[in-house]
């Protein structure tokens, strides 16, 4: 079974331990740039005054992600952000936020700006979270100019910089709501295997 | 000045800091999507590629 979520629908849910320990919330939602897996979430403290904390927390160590929480055993699955950052964070590397970055198509059309993320999460025996497409404003490139749309991505993302390259086909499979968005996905992965 | 004087500049003063510091926490504790280039490309579950 799996469901789509906004990752902005993530943003700020607490992380709860099996013991009923509210310890931190999320932050930031990390994913590699080839696969759009979901490799964890950075965190922040829990309050007004708490900045962000030092630990983070590994998809792989998320027992459950919950409409209102997200559950895990007990503070000691949380590792240090570096870990979970890979090696781009402990060498400064280029790894960035995606939300306001330029969608170009692969034959140089804008398409708008990211202003959220979407993800699958899959549930039951193989638990998995990867970036499935992206919500933009839509440029004067796309119909619906002017308005928030989803555009799917395929199994392999193309993300460099500032840009975010999808192939010129994303934009025939257009939604305007996660309701139809999993369909859209679906026909346009199939489409472009078709064309390999 | 009289005391009141000093009091409202004294206020405003603590206004201020306190305005300035709820705002550097909102903005540090904004979230995001991050993209991690270090992780390896990779296909995802049966779907191809």
């Amino acid at each position: 079974m799996t469901r789509l979520m906004r990752t902005s629908e993530l943003e700020k849910r607490p992380v709860v331990t099996m013991g009923g320990e509210d310890i931190a919330q999320i932050k930031d939602v990390v994913y590699a740039a080839g696969g759009g897996q979901v490799g964890g979430f950075t965190l922040a403290g829990r309050g007004i005054f708490a900045g962000p904390l030092k630990s983070s927390l590994a998809w792989r160590c998320v027992s459950a992600l919950g409409s209102d929480a997200v559950m895990i055993t007990d503070e000691s699955v949380l590792e240090p952000t570096d870990v979970v950052l890979d090696s781009s964070a402990a060498t400064g590397g280029s790894g960035g936020n995606v939300l306001g970055s330029q969608v170009l198509t692969d034959g140089g059309t804008d398409l708008g700006k990211v202003v959220d993320v979407i993800i699958e999460v899959s549930q039951g025996g193989a638990r998995q979270c990867d970036v499935v497409g992206y919500e933009i404003a839509a440029s004067p490139g796309l119909e619906s100019s002017g308005t928030n749309v989803l555009i799917p991505l395929p199994d392999t993302i193309a993300v460099s910089g500032e840009h975010l390259i999808v192939p010129a086909s994303a934009k025939d499979f257009v939604s305007h709501d996660l309701a139809g968005f999993g369909a859209a996905i679906e026909q346009f992965r199939a489409q472009l295997e078709a064309d390999r | 000045m009289n005391w009141w004087q000093w009091l409202l500049v004294v206020v405003v003063i603590v206004l201020l800091l306190v305005g300035g510091f709820v705002a550097i926490q909102a903005r540090r504790r904004r979230g995001g999507v991050i993209v991690d280039p270090a992780r390896s490309p990779r296909s995802r579950g049966g779907k191809g590629a």
